[in-house]
């Protein structure tokens, strides 16, 4: 029975792995297609839908971390996963006057090669059972660049979303109501950049910490 | 006696050791690495060395009991781990400086005309509902205050001075935050019924949480030393942590008055921590009191929050 539920859990995670990826593989595509083409401005509407379903799809790792599905922790996954869904509904998707900046394209670049890397490393691992020696590399060496031009991308576009957020009262609650409370968008769009400053070196520091185990348990194997 | 005090890389903390008397307490000793490293008791944690790599806890050494109580045979040297906690403060000043907080920052926001500086420049009317939150409020925390000073008996004497931090920052926070929403110049009113029935199971819970904290506070002499025992009587009977239900429905009881997000938020963050604390004292009590070689078995109860847990 439990090497029954270990096959299904492997095939479950294959499958959700490589089609997650796939998602990945066309944000990029369309990207680099349209940024060829047309140029930067036209990037969001042309990569829009894939990433809607790619970015949307990693709310499930949360749920896989918390079943206990894989051994990643959720309080280190959950973050991650927030700030993006948070820039993909919250300013992209929510406030169309951002997409056509250059930002989205640094962004999405950033984004799409370290998803497409994360993605067939475990897709590779839960498929095969092993990782190309190289694509491990990758894995734990790709971010050291990814990370920064990817942060800076979304801190930078949510700065820019500031005065759109502002202007436009989108998510307010205002008082009075039955329940007494209220929300600002605007400030909890600046608390989330508030969030990076700590946040982001201390993501950086973990992930130096997991490239430095993983890269010498690679080396001794 | 000698006493070789090192640090858990092994390094020697106190140069040359410790000779003391061999009727010596570990409270004697605790003393002596006083005077020679500047580190006062309470920051100490004194353990007896573990082999490399074992996965076994380290025995903390016990300030009452003597040296010879933790020597192996007729030896007359010991070696303990020395590890220095950082500073600490006293718990009654830890609770102080957690409740004094939202004592004193809800009536800014009741009294004060705070609302003007965040835009609301018209005439504030008050409703009675909040002037009842402000005296409950504030009797919540006066009560704890005087609790921290002459009812608890606490197990430790000290806290990490980081959690005082820690804790102000929490409940400062909080306190802040539902003030403002409940004494909000556009704050709505629940019905007069709502309120009564609120503020009654607020009352009640408060009443209750204090006679709680009384029959704790006869369950350990006034050393704070007695160690674990059964709690027995009144709501413990029926629940393990009957001191955090009450706290817990007490604080349903202000929301049903009160309504509010921020109010609920708190509800919630405070259920999930006491509701952990009480899950680990039910495991303890459990498994302390099993039934076995004379020892009472632990009955069955609700662990906190009846009828859920």
């Amino acid at each position: 029975m439990a090497g029954f539920f270990s096959l299904l859990r492997r095939l479950y995670l294959s499958l959700y792995n490589w089609t997650v990826l796939f998602g990945w593989c066309q944000v990029l595509y369309f990207v680099l297609k349209t940024l060829n083409e047309s140029g930067h401005q036209y990037v969001y509407n042309a990569a829009e839908k894939p990433l809607l379903y790619a970015q949307t799809a990693a709310v499930l790792e949360i749920l896989h971390g918390l079943v206990g599905l894989v051994r990643s922790p959720v309080t280190a996954t959950l973050p991650q996963i927030s700030s993006r869904l948070f820039l993909v509904w919250g300013i992209l998707w929510s406030f169309p006057e951002t997409r056509s900046h250059v930002l989205v394209t640094s962004l999405l670049i950033s984004w799409s090669i370290t998803e497409i890397i994360r993605y067939s490393f475990f897709g590779f691992k839960e498929t095969f059972g092993f990782t190309p020696s190289w694509l491990l590399w990758l894995r734990y060496s790709s971010f050291l660049v990814l990370y920064p031009t990817g942060i800076s991308s979304e801190v930078g576009l949510i700065y820019i979303a500031l005065p759109f957020i502002k202007a436009s009262e989108k998510y307010c609650i205002r008082m009075p109501n039955k329940l007494n409370s209220s929300f600002d968008y605007f400030y909890a769009a600046i608390v989330a950049m508030g969030i990076y400053v700590p946040g982001s070196p201390h993501l950086y520091t973990y992930m130096l910490a997991q490239r430095k185990k993983a890269l010498s348990k690679s080396k001794r194997e | 006696m000698k006493v070789t005090v090192v640090s858990r890389s092994g390094r020697e903390v106190v140069k040359g050791g410790v000779e003391l008397s061999d009727s010596a307490t570990i409270a004697d000793l605790q003393e002596a690495i006083h005077k020679r490293t500047k580190k006062y008791p309470s920051r100490q944690r004194l353990t007896l060395p573990v082999q490399p790599g074992s996965k076994e806890r380290p025995v903390v050494l016990n300030y009452k009991k003597s040296l010879k109580d933790y020597t192996s045979g007729n030896s007359e040297t010991l070696t303990v781990v020395f590890k220095d906690l950082g500073p600490q403060v006293s718990y009654r000043t830890l609770f102080f400086c957690e409740y004094l907080g939202p004592l004193l920052l809800y009536p800014v926001f009741y009294y004060l005309p705070v609302y003007q500086y965040f835009g609301y420049k018209g005439e504030r009317v008050i409703h009675p509902v909040q002037t009842y939150a402000l005296y409950y409020w504030c009797f919540h925390y006066a009560k704890r205050i005087l609790e921290t000073f002459f009812v608890h008996r606490f197990s430790h004497a000290t806290s990490p001075l980081s959690n005082v931090f820690r804790n102000c920052a929490y409940y400062w926070t909080f306190g802040s935050y539902i003030a403002y929403y409940v004494n909000h110049p556009l704050y709505t009113p629940v019905n007069d019924l709502q309120m009564k029935i609120g503020f009654a199971i607020g009352i009640l819970c408060q009443i209750s949480n204090f006679y709680c904290h009384i029959i704790l506070k006869n369950l350990r002499s006034p050393g704070g030393e007695g160690g674990y025992q059964i709690p027995r009587g009144f709501l413990f009977n029926i629940v393990t942590c009957a001191n955090y239900t009450t706290e817990i429905y007490q604080w349903l009881g202000f929301n049903i008055a009160t309504q509010t997000v921020a109010g609920y938020i708190f509800l919630v963050v405070a259920t999930f921590i006491m509701t952990n604390w009480a899950l680990a004292k039910h495991r303890r009590l459990k498994k302390l009191f099993d039934g076995k070689e004379g020892r009472p078995r632990y009955p069955r109860r609700w662990v906190t929050l009846p009828p859920f847990l």
